[in-house]
C-alpha cells in the first residue's frame, strides 16, 4: 500500500517536474529573443556625458543626462545598510530572488488580483532601471527576474549595490545618491548622517509621495520606519537610532521649482533638437553658451510677478480662470542676442511658452508698421495732417466697417505723429485704406515678423496674431535704425573635447535707410513723452526711449512694447482663456497700466547705473516745429504744436497762397486762415496744399 | 523522484541552485543576445549623438581647410555664393591682402586702416558674406562681434576677376603669340622707361616674385583681337617655381600695350642692327 502510495507519488513528482521544466524551458525560449544582453562592465552604464547648458554671464542653467557616478567606498555605509534593510533585508544571502518575499508579495497579489506589491530584490530593481520599462505585468517581471539571476552570477554583491546606489531615483530630479545628498543636503554621499542616509533610503520606494521638499511629515514617518528596520536588521542600535532622530536633518532649501530661467531653456532646447536631433543635445556631452544674462531674467521674473501680484487683487476673475499671465522678451538691438524670456508666470504652473508659442493680437502695438508703410509708399511724413472722424469704409462682399476710437471721440485734423502719440483707430484704418493692407504685410515681414497676417483693412488695429518674441525683434529693428539682427538664442556650441561644433555670427541687415526710420522712432518717442505710453515717464523712466502700447477688444490683451538704444523688450498681460481684464471699479485693464508698468521695472532695473543714451540722428533729418492741426511749422496763432522729426527734402513751410494779404472771395469772404499740410488723396476735397517730398 | 526532489528543494534553498544554474545558463548565451532595453537604448543614442558631432565636426574641418586653401581674393570672392558665409582668419586675409599682385588690395580696406584695426589687438577673423549686390566683410573678434565692416559691390568681383589673374602653364598656354613673346631682359628696359605709376599699372613689385622665390623668364603681350574695339590688352609675365611654371595676367590699356611693344621691338631692331643681322619683316617696302 505504502509502496504502491509511494510509487504514484513519484509519478506525481516526475509528472510535475517534468511539466515545470518543460514549462520553464518552453517559457526561456519565448522569451529568448527579448532579453537583453548585458554588458561587460557595470560602470559602462554611467558613461554617457551630460551637456551643460550657459548663460552669457557664465551661470550654469541646466545640465541635462547628469550623472555622478560614485564608488562604494565613496558612499557613507549608513546610506548601503539602510537601503538593504528597507529595500532588501536579505540581499547578500540570496541570488537574485528573495524566496520569501516573493512569496508573500505573490500572495499577496493573488488576492488582490493585480499587481499590488514587488517584492524585488535590489538585484531585481537594478535589472528593471538598467532595461525594462516600468509597466506591470508578468511577463516584464519574469525577464527582469532571468535578468536578475545573470546579474548575480555575472557580478558580485559589491558591484551590483553599487551600481544601484548609482541608479536609482531618489525624486527632485537627482538619479544616484550622489546627486541625491547635494540636492537634498548640500553634501558629498559619504558624508551623510546617520538620519540623511535613513531619509535617503526611504525615498526610492515612493519618490514623489515621500519627498521631503514636498511631503516633510511623510518622509520623516517613513525616515522613522527606514531606522527601525535598520535596529531590526542589527545594523544600529536602538539608541544609535533614538540618537539620529534627535539631530538635525540640515535638509536644504528646495531649489526653486519655478526656476526663472527654464522658459528660455526649453526655446534652447527645441530649437537645438529641431536643427540636430534628440539624441545631439541629451547624448552629445555638449557645452551650450545661451544669449540669456541670468540678471536680466530674475529682474524681468520680478518685474512681473510684482505687478501681477497687485493687478490679481484690483481685478475681477472668473470661476476656473487660471492665473492672469505674462509674456517678456528682451533683445539687444546691436546683435539681436535674447537676453531675457519670460514665457510665463511660473514654469511649475505652465510650460506653455507665451514669449514664442502664444500670438496674441498685438491690438495698437502693430501701428507703427501701419505708419511707417504709409510714409515709405505715399510720402507721408509725422507732419502730414489727416482727419480724425468718423469713418465708414464699404468692403466688397462685407458689411462696412467702422472703426471706433478708444475714447469714443473724434480729434478733427491731426498730424500723424499726434495720431500714433495718441493711438487714433480712424487715422490708422485711413492709412491702411490707402495704402493697402497688402503693401502693410510686405513693409512687416521686412522687420522680421513671420507669422500669418490677414489681408484686411482691420490689420491697422493689429488684429493678427503676434508674439512678444516677433514684436520685441521688429522693435528693435525701429531702435537700430533699419538694421535687422535676426533674433537668436545661442551663441556657441562646443563639444566636451572643447571643439566649437556652432558658433553664431552676427549678420546685421540694413532693412532700411536710417532718415527713412527716423521719423517713425521719433514719433515712438513722442508716445512715451505725451501720448498712451506717458506712464513710463510718470514712473520716473529717465533713459532716451520710444515705445507703444496695445490693447485689443474687451481688454483681453494689454501689451506694452518699447525699446532704448541699446534694448527692446516686449510685454504681454493677459489671461489663458481670453477673459477680459476688469478691474473691480469696472475699468478695463490697458498696455499703459498691466503691461507698461513691467516695462518699466525690468528696464529701470537693468539700465541701473548706465548713463542715458540718445538715439543717433542721421544725417538728411531736421527738427520742427508744427501745428498739430496743420502741420505746417509753428506760427505764433498756432493753438497746439509739436516737434516732430521729418526728412529733409519735406517741406514745411506755408503755401504761398497764405500770403499777408489774402484776397476777398467772390462773397467777399477771406479764405480760412490755415493751410493743411495734408496728402493729395486724402478724403477733404480740393485741397491744394503742398504735399511733403516723398 | 522524491529523493531527486527533496536534493533539489534543500539545493535550491540552502545554494539558489535554480537561480545559479539560469544565471550560468543566461551568461553563457549572453552575447548571442541582442542589446535591448533602457541601457542600451542610451548606449545607442549616445553613438548617434557622436556620430553627428563627428560629422559637423568633419563638415567643419574641410570649412577651414577650404579657406586655408585659398590663394588669392578672386578665389575667396568667386568662392562666396548667397547664404553660404565664409570666415577666414586674420592671418589668412593679410597673406591674400598683401599677396595681391598689384595695388587693388588697398581698395578693399587700406593698409593704414588695417594697422588701426590691428592695434586694438583683438581682430581674429574676417566674415564675408554675399547679400544681394553686396559683400559684407566683416572683420570679428574671438567673440564674433564686428569690430570693422564693410561693403563691396558685387561688381569688384568682376573687376577682381577681370584685375590680376595667376593662372598655371606658359604664355604660350595663356593664348599669348609666339611672335610676342620677349625675356625678361628684354622687357625690363622698357619697364624702367615708364613713368612710376605706369611702372606699378603693369608690373607688380618684384617683392611678389623674389618673395615667393617665382624666377621670371618671359613677358608677352596678348594679341587684339581682330574686330574688336576691346580697351584692354594681356600683359603676361611667366615665371618658374621648383614645381610649375605659372603666368600672371594683367590688363593693360591697349595704348600702352602697343607703345610697350613698339619699344620692346625697337630695342629688338637697334640690337638685331647692330649686329648687321636685321631680318625682314615678311613686308613689301
Amino acid at each position: 500500500m505504502i509502496g504502491r502510495f509511494l510509487h504514484s507519488l513519484n509519478l506525481l513528482l516526475g509528472t510535475l517536474i517534468l511539466v515545470v521544466f518543460i514549462f520553464v524551458v518552453g517559457l526561456y525560449f519565448w522569451l529568448n529573443q527579448d532579453l537583453p544582453q548585458l554588458p561587460n562592465n557595470l560602470q559602462q552604464i554611467n558613461l554617457s556625458l551630460p551637456t551643460e547648458i550657459y548663460s552669457s554671464d557664465g551661470e550654469r542653467i541646466k545640465i541635462l543626462g547628469e550623472r555622478r557616478p560614485v564608488v562604494l567606498g565613496d558612499i557613507s555605509p549608513y546610506f548601503t545598510k539602510a537601503i538593504i534593510s528597507v529595500e532588501d533585508s536579505r540581499f547578500y544571502g540570496h541570488s537574485g530572488i528573495d524566496h520569501r518575499g516573493l512569496i508573500r508579495a505573490l500572495l499577496t497579489n493573488l488576492r488582490n488580483k493585480r499587481i499590488s506589491q514587488g517584492g524585488s530584490t535590489i538585484t531585481q530593481q537594478l535589472s528593471k532601471n538598467l532595461f525594462f520599462s516600468f509597466e506591470r505585468n508578468w511577463l516584464r517581471k519574469i525577464k527582469e527576474l532571468l535578468i536578475a539571476f545573470q546579474l548575480e552570477v555575472t557580478f558580485n554583491k559589491s558591484q551590483i549595490l553599487e551600481a544601484y546606489c548609482n541608479q536609482i531615483y531618489f525624486g527632485s530630479g537627482a538619479y544616484g545618491v550622489e546627486e541625491a545628498a547635494q540636492i537634498y543636503f548640500k553634501k558629498r554621499a559619504k558624508d551623510l548622517t546617520l538620519l540623511q542616509a535613513a531619509l535617503l533610503a526611504g525615498l526610492p520606494n515612493s519618490p514623489n509621495n515621500t519627498n521631503p521638499f514636498l511631503h516633510y511629515e511623510k518622509a520623516m514617518q517613513r525616515t522613522k520606519y527606514v531606522l527601525n528596520r535598520m535596529v531590526s536588521e542589527n545594523f544600529i542600535s536602538i539608541e544609535e537610532s533614538e540618537s539620529a532622530l534627535q539631530s538635525n536633518i540640515d535638509l536644504v532649501n528646495p531649489q526653486v521649482a519655478s526656476d526663472p530661467n527654464l522658459y528660455f531653456v526649453a526655446q534652447v532646447l527645441n530649437q537645438l533638437e529641431r536643427n540636430y536631433g534628440k539624441e545631439f543635445v541629451h547624448f552629445g556631452g555638449l557645452k551650450i553658451l545661451t544669449t540669456l544674462d541670468t540678471r536680466y531674467q530674475k529682474l524681468a521674473l520680478r518685474a512681473a510677478r510684482n505687478h501681477l501680484e497687485a493687478l490679481e487683487n484690483r481685478i475681477v476673475k472668473e470661476r476656473g480662470t487660471g492665473p492672469l499671465q505674462v509674456a517678456l522678451v528682451a533683445i539687444e538691438n546691436k546683435s539681436g542676442a535674447v537676453r531675457a524670456m519670460l514665457g510665463g508666470r511660473d514654469y511649475s504652473y505652465s510650460q506653455f511658452n507665451r514669449a514664442v508659442s502664444n500670438n496674441r493680437l498685438p491690438g495698437s502695438s502693430f501701428k507703427p508698421f501701419v505708419y511707417f508703410t504709409a510714409m515709405e509708399e505715399l510720402g507721408y511724413s509725422p507732419a502730414t495732417v489727416l482727419m480724425d472722424e468718423p469713418l465708414t469704409i464699404d468692403i466688397p462682399g462685407s458689411a462696412p466697417w467702422s472703426p471706433m476710437n478708444f475714447n469714443k471721440e473724434f480729434a478733427g485734423n491731426t498730424v500723424l505723429k499726434k495720431a500714433l502719440m495718441k493711438s487714433i483707430n480712424v487715422i490708422s484704418a485711413k492709412l491702411v485704406n490707402e495704402v493697402g493692407p497688402e503693401k502693410v504685410i510686405r513693409m512687416v515681414r521686412k522687420f522680421g515678423i513671420k507669422s500669418p497676417m490677414g489681408k484686411n483693412l482691420s490689420l491697422a488695429l493689429g488684429t493678427s496674431g503676434l508674439s512678444a518674441y516677433e514684436l520685441a525683434s521688429a522693435y528693435s529693428v525701429i531702435a537700430n535704425l533699419g538694421v535687422y539682427n535676426e533674433p537668436y538664442l545661442i551663441q556657441h556650441i562646443d563639444d566636451f573635447q572643447g571643439n566649437r561644433l556652432y558658433e553664431h555670427y552676427y549678420q546685421g541687415v540694413q532693412q532700411f535707410l536710417p532718415e527713412s526710420l527716423y521719423p517713425l522712432l521719433n514719433m515712438m518717442q513722442g508716445v512715451i513723452k505725451g501720448g498712451t505710453g506717458q506712464v513710463v515717464r510718470r514712473m520716473g523712466f529717465r533713459h532716451p526711449a520710444g515705445g507703444k502700447t496695445g490693447t485689443t477688444n474687451n481688454f483681453k490683451d494689454a501689451w506694452f512694447n518699447g525699446f532704448t538704444k541699446d534694448i527692446s523688450a516686449s510685454v504681454w498681460v493677459g489671461f489663458d482663456n481670453y477673459q477680459s481684464m476688469m478691474s473691480k471699479s469696472g475699468k478695463g485693464l490697458t498696455g499703459a497700466s498691466a503691461a507698461a508698468p513691467i516695462w518699466v521695472h525690468f528696464m529701470q532695473k537693468v539700465l541701473e547705473g548706465k548713463s542715458p543714451v540718445n538715439f543717433p540722428v542721421p544725417e538728411k533729418i531736421k527738427f520742427a516745429s508744427v501745428d498739430v492741426q496743420t502741420g505746417y511749422l509753428a506760427q505764433e496763432f498756432s493753438p497746439e504744436t509739436i516737434r516732430v522729426a521729418v526728412k529733409e527734402d519735406v517741406n514745411l513751410s506755408l503755401p504761398p497762397v497764405l500770403s499777408n494779404d489774402p484776397e476777398k472771395d467772390e462773397a467777399g469772404f477771406l479764405p480760412d486762415p490755415v493751410a493743411i499740410n495734408k496728402p493729395q488723396n486724402s478724403i477733404i476735397p480740393n485741397n491744394k496744399n503742398v504735399v511733403p517730398d516723398p | 523522484m522524491l529523493v531527486v526532489l527533496s536534493a533539489f528543494l534543500f539545493l535550491e534553498f540552502y545554494a539558489n541552485l535554480f537561480e545559479q544554474s539560469v544565471g550560468y545558463y543566461l551568461k553563457w548565451q549572453n552575447h548571442q543576445r541582442p542589446q535591448l532595453g533602457r541601457m542600451w537604448e542610451r548606449d545607442r543614442q549616445s553613438l548617434v549623438a557622436q556620430a553627428k558631432i563627428k560629422s559637423i565636426r568633419s563638415s567643419l574641418d574641410l570649412q577651414r581647410e577650404t579657406a586655408l586653401g585659398i590663394t588669392s581674393f578672386k578665389h575667396l570672392f568667386e568662392g562666396l555664393s548667397p547664404g553660404f558665409p565664409l570666415i577666414i582668419s586674420r592671418e589668412k586675409f593679410i597673406q591674400l591682402y598683401f599677396d595681391f599682385p598689384g595695388q587693388w588690395s588697398e581698395r578693399i580696406i587700406s593698409s593704414y586702416d588695417l594697422i588701426d584695426l590691428d592695434s586694438g589687438k583683438n581682430w581674429d577673423r574676417v566674415f564675408l558674406k554675399r547679400f544681394g549686390p553686396w559683400i559684407t566683410l566683416q572683420f570679428i573678434d574671438r567673440q564674433n562681434i564686428p569690430l570693422h565692416e564693410l561693403f563691396l559691390s558685387i561688381d569688384t568681383l568682376f573687376e577682381v576677376q577681370a584685375t590680376r589673374t595667376v593662372k598655371r602653364g606658359t604664355l604660350e598656354d595663356a593664348d599669348i603669340p609666339k611672335n610676342r613673346i620677349f625675356s625678361i631682359s628684354e622687357f625690363l628696359p622698357v619697364l624702367k622707361s615708364l613713368d612710376a605709376i605706369t611702372q606699378k599699372a603693369v608690373f607688380p613689385e618684384a617683392r611678389w616674385f623674389l618673395g615667393k622665390d617665382y624666377h621670371v623668364t618671359r613677358v608677352g603681350i596678348s594679341a587684339l583681337p581682330n574686330g574688336e574695339s576691346a580697351q584692354h590688352m594681356l600683359l603676361g609675365i611667366e615665371y618658374n617655381t621648383d614645381y610649375y611654371t605659372g603666368t600672371l595676367l594683367i590688363p593693360v590699356a591697349v595704348e600702352l600695350a602697343n607703345n610697350m611693344m613698339s619699344q620692346i621691338e625697337k630695342t629688338d631692331l637697334s640690337d638685331l642692327s647692330a649686329e648687321g643681322t636685321l631680318f625682314s619683316s615678311g613686308e613689301s617696302p
